[in-house]
């Protein structure tokens, strides 16, 4: 992999040509005493120290409201589908947000190729950073591998704690997206320093169990009483979900104009937790209660997209943590509860 | 022939029908798909039956409910909007005082025994006559109301939200009413409103009625959690009497 190294003025500067620039770009920007992506209108509001953002990127991958198709009614010729058109670029995502887009390209590609999420993930340009603070229920290195945030990441920035960044360039695009601005080879010192960096900032919060031993350790609990206990204070608000980078469900939702000449479907984000989610044909729902919600959640979560995608469903954000107004969605608190009772069992 | 729709009003501020009536340049599009036969807010005229009523206020006295009976006998399909029809809304209060008698007393003083000032515990519109659709707020969302109307007149289903308003909000990017020490209804109160109220750093105060199986236990976690107290949470409550029950 290629390093660079680049002044934190000069990367700065970078970002304030990029921002004029004909591209979308999205950073990480203060935001009521918390922090936030945004579209950066200039990059003197771009920040790379923050701890965790309320959201988390995949809003500009996957946006929680997005046309995909417009029509005529009564005429199916009339039908096209609406594809993103815009570039962009998304400055700043930590290791375990960019592991989660891996596992949405994963997700939005496995046996049919989800065209409006490709269309967009083609114009957009990722690059990462490491944490330079802890988050405050981060629990990332339990659920992710190191190089899991490469396979979608395009180049990765490494704050090497004085007044530098080193660049990891990923991919060519990543290559290319730096080519403009004023960084140079990193050298053998920076290497070996940048290296180092990466790992200085470590978890709050450490998972109990194994990545690899979580699904074997979740089968049979299905009907443990953790879910009604905690099912009991849940409001099937969907916040764990909405907050949540790795979510990808969906809903679709047809908008007609007053004339009726003119309609646009839209996908819209849906959630499993929501009481609504598994009504199907007929008004019968085959999740009605909230306790059977959760646990299809945090099985997705630590089991389900594991098996599937051989990527976790869960990337230890901590946001659902925060997110949870009654805090019963936490997964290492639910893996806690597992392991007690469990304890209790014997 | 386009549907003939009516507008009428019990107990309210009439609030909603401006909302109607404010729909600026939609308003031609509105006429355009309906013919509007009765609106008190707007035109003079009536009609003898209705392809389409749309309620607004509760229902208080005998009288009002004598006159709904008729409206609903006449419509074909009846539409209780804004929050005083579809849930009883503010009117409500007055239930939770639990005697009426005190309650015209503590409004009318002196004159409680006036016939014209007779009243009796608030009803929303469906605990009166059977309602076929619901546009819920206060007041109504303007788009949400057209989208009503759209789907009555194309022969579609209204997709009305079933889930909390913490769905909207969220999708919004807004950070959490609780964070920022506020008491929030929005995780027990039906979304459709597009969060309107924390977009714009007030508490939902659950204008739009309760979520179909609101968790209102999970409120004592809550108290505990933002370290609230029960006449915090109950006060919230209060406004649009969205649970008598809860803090008790």
């Amino acid at each position: 992999m290629e390093l660079l190294q680049i002044s934190k003025k000069e990367l700065l500067e970078f970002v304030g040509t990029l921002v004029s620039g004909p591209l979308d770009v999205f950073g990480v920007v203060a935001h009521d005493g918390r922090f936030a992506y945004d579209k950066l209108d200039s990059a003197a509001n771009l920040r790379l120290d923050f701890d965790e953002t309320l959201y988390s990127p995949k809003q500009y991958l996957f946006p929680p409201k997005d046309p995909v198709l417009s029509y005529t009614p009564g005429d199916a010729a009339s039908c096209a589908p609406v594809y993103a058109e815009k570039d962009q670029a998304i400055i700043g995502v930590h290791p375990g947000d960019m592991a989660a887009i891996a596992m949405l390209d994963k997700a939005f590609t496995e046996n049919k190729i989800d065209a409006h999420y490709c269309t967009r993930r083609e114009k957009t340009t990722l690059v990462g950073i490491y944490p330079t603070k802890p988050g405050k229920y981060r629990f990332t290195s339990s659920m992710i591998k190191p190089e899991e945030p490469y396979l979608a990441a395009d180049a990765f920035l490494i704050d090497m704690g004085d007044d530098s960044y080193t660049i990891e360039i990923v991919t060519d695009r990543g290559k290319e997206f730096f080519s403009a601005s004023a960084a140079k080879p990193a050298t053998a010192d920076g290497k070996a320093k940048a290296e180092k960096m990466k790992t200085a900032v470590k978890d709050t919060v450490t998972l109990k169990i194994k990545r690899e031993d979580l699904p074997p350790f979740l089968d049979g609990k299905e009907r443990h009483p953790v879910w009604e206990t905690r099912g009991a204070k849940c409001f099937s608000c969907g916040s764990c979900v909405t907050v949540c980078p790795t979510c990808y469900c969906f809903d679709m939702l047809d908008e007609l104009d007053l004339s009726f000449d003119y309609g646009l479907r839209f996908r819209t984000w849906d959630a499993c937790v929501l009481e609504p989610f598994a009504v199907c044909a007929g008004g019968h729902n085959f999740r009605t209660k909230a306790a059977d919600r959760i646990r299809h959640r945090l099985y997705r979560k630590q089991k389900y997209l594991l098996e599937k995608l051989g990527l976790a469903g869960c990337v230890g954000c901590g946001r659902c943590k925060t997110a949870c107004v009654p805090d019963i969605a936490f997964p290492p608190d639910i893996d806690d509860d597992l392991l007690r009772k469990e304890a209790h069992h014997v | 022939m386009k549907p003939k729709v009516a507008f009428f009003d019990f107990a309210c501020c009439e609030g909603c029908q401006l909302q109607v009536a404010n729909l600026e340049e939609d308003i031609l599009g509105l006429v355009n798909l309906v013919d509007v036969v009765e609106f008190r807010e707007v035109l003079t005229g009536s009609a003898p039956e209705y392809d389409v009523s749309f309620i607004e206020g509760s229902i208080t006295r005998p009288e009002d409910e004598a006159r709904l009976r008729d409206i609903r006998s006449r419509s074909k399909v009846l539409v209780s909007y804004g929050a005083c029809a579809a849930t009883g809304g503010v009117n409500k209060i007055k239930n939770l005082w639990g005697n009426i008698d005190k309650v015209k007393k503590e409004v009318y003083d002196k004159d409680a025994a006036m016939p014209h000032l007779e009243t009796y515990p608030t009803k929303a519109v469906h605990e009166v006559v059977k309602v076929d659709y619901f546009v819920h707020g206060c007041p109504i969302t303007r788009s949400e109301f057209l989208k009503v109307v759209k789907a009555l007149v194309f022969g579609t289903t209204p997709d009305i939200p079933q889930y909390p308003v913490c769905v909207e909000c969220k999708m919004l990017g807004n950070e959490c009413m609780y964070d920022k020490g506020g008491v929030c209804l929005g995780p027990v109160t039906r979304a459709g409103c597009n969060a309107i109220c924390p977009s714009n750093n007030v508490s939902c105060e659950g204008c739009r009625g309760a979520v179909p199986n609101p968790n209102n236990n999970a409120m004592h976690e809550v108290l505990a959690k933002y370290k609230l107290s029960v006449d915090d949470i109950k006060r919230q409550f209060t406004m649009y009497a969205l649970d008598p029950e809860v803090g008790k």
